[in-house]
């Protein structure tokens, strides 16, 4: 997947845990590993919005297209 | 009516299968020993006079072909009852609120070639006993409806197959 999360640097840049930021947008610890760690496949918009509203920031700061070869099971289309 | 739990027709269809599943599996038993008696009784014609049974003296003119017909009917039992297990094995993920498993799909492609086996192995009886003069009541037919239910089968594992996809896609949508 080229698009890569940012939200391990948001987090150390605003000094808050992953288990803070959870719990603020309502969304599981293991949810959100899963975006941190780049398995998600899908963001929805309200989660996003969230984000953006607790992190003060913009869906930019959070995702980056970073192009390379695709991943192992990933489909293409 | 419900979908599952007590009551419902998933618990009714589970029952239907739990027992086609246990009469198949004691009729592929029963048909494999019923061929290894043969086989005996074919190999060692000496045993038959001890054994009181209708008909033996005729039994020993055809051995080879009740040998033959039992393995017929036991390759036939055998492919109705991996059809039945790989059925109870996608009803079992179906009760567990999870049917679209990748397994699935190779359960369904299993049904669909099982079915295609069953079909052809009508058509090599037909054609075997065309030139076997004992038997004379086994009637040659095609019949679309076992090629029909074939694709209609392969097309559900291919649903399926899809379904997994939309499943696992949902899994990692955030």
């Amino acid at each position: 997947m080229p698009i890569r999360v940012s939200l391990d640097k948001i987090l150390m840049e605003r000094r808050m845990s992953l288990t803070e930021l959870a719990d603020r947008v309502g969304v599981t610890i293991a949810n959100l590993s899963i975006l941190k760690t780049g398995k998600a496949r899908a963001v929805r918009f309200s989660t996003l919005s969230a984000l953006c509203r607790e992190l003060d920031c913009q869906p930019g700061d959070l995702l980056v297209y970073q192009p390379g070869p695709a991943e192992e099971g990933e489909e293409e289309g | 009516m419900r979908a599952l739990g007590p009551g419902s027709v998933s618990s009714f269809l589970k029952l239907v299968l739990d027992v086609a599943y246990a009469a198949m599996l004691a009729g592929v038993a029963a048909a494999l020993l019923m061929l290894l008696a043969a086989i005996l009784f074919a190999f060692n014609p000496g045993l038959l006079a001890n054994v009181h049974l209708p008909e033996a003296e005729r039994f020993t003119d055809q051995a080879p072909l009740v040998v033959g017909g039992l393995v017929v009917v036991g390759a036939y039992m055998t492919g109705v009852l991996i059809i039945l297990g790989a059925l109870r094995r996608i009803f079992s993920t179906l009760t567990a609120g999870d049917p679209f498993r990748p397994q699935n799909v190779s359960r369904l492609r299993a049904i669909g070639l099982a079915l295609a086996a069953l079909e052809l192995e009508r058509y090599a009886v037909w054609g075997v006993s065309a030139w076997l003069p004992a038997v004379d009541d086994i009637r040659p037919g095609f019949s679309l409806t076992g090629w029909f239910s074939v694709l209609v089968v392969f097309v559900l594992a291919e649903v399926f197959r899809e379904g997994a996809r939309l499943r696992r896609e949902a899994e990692l949508t955030i």
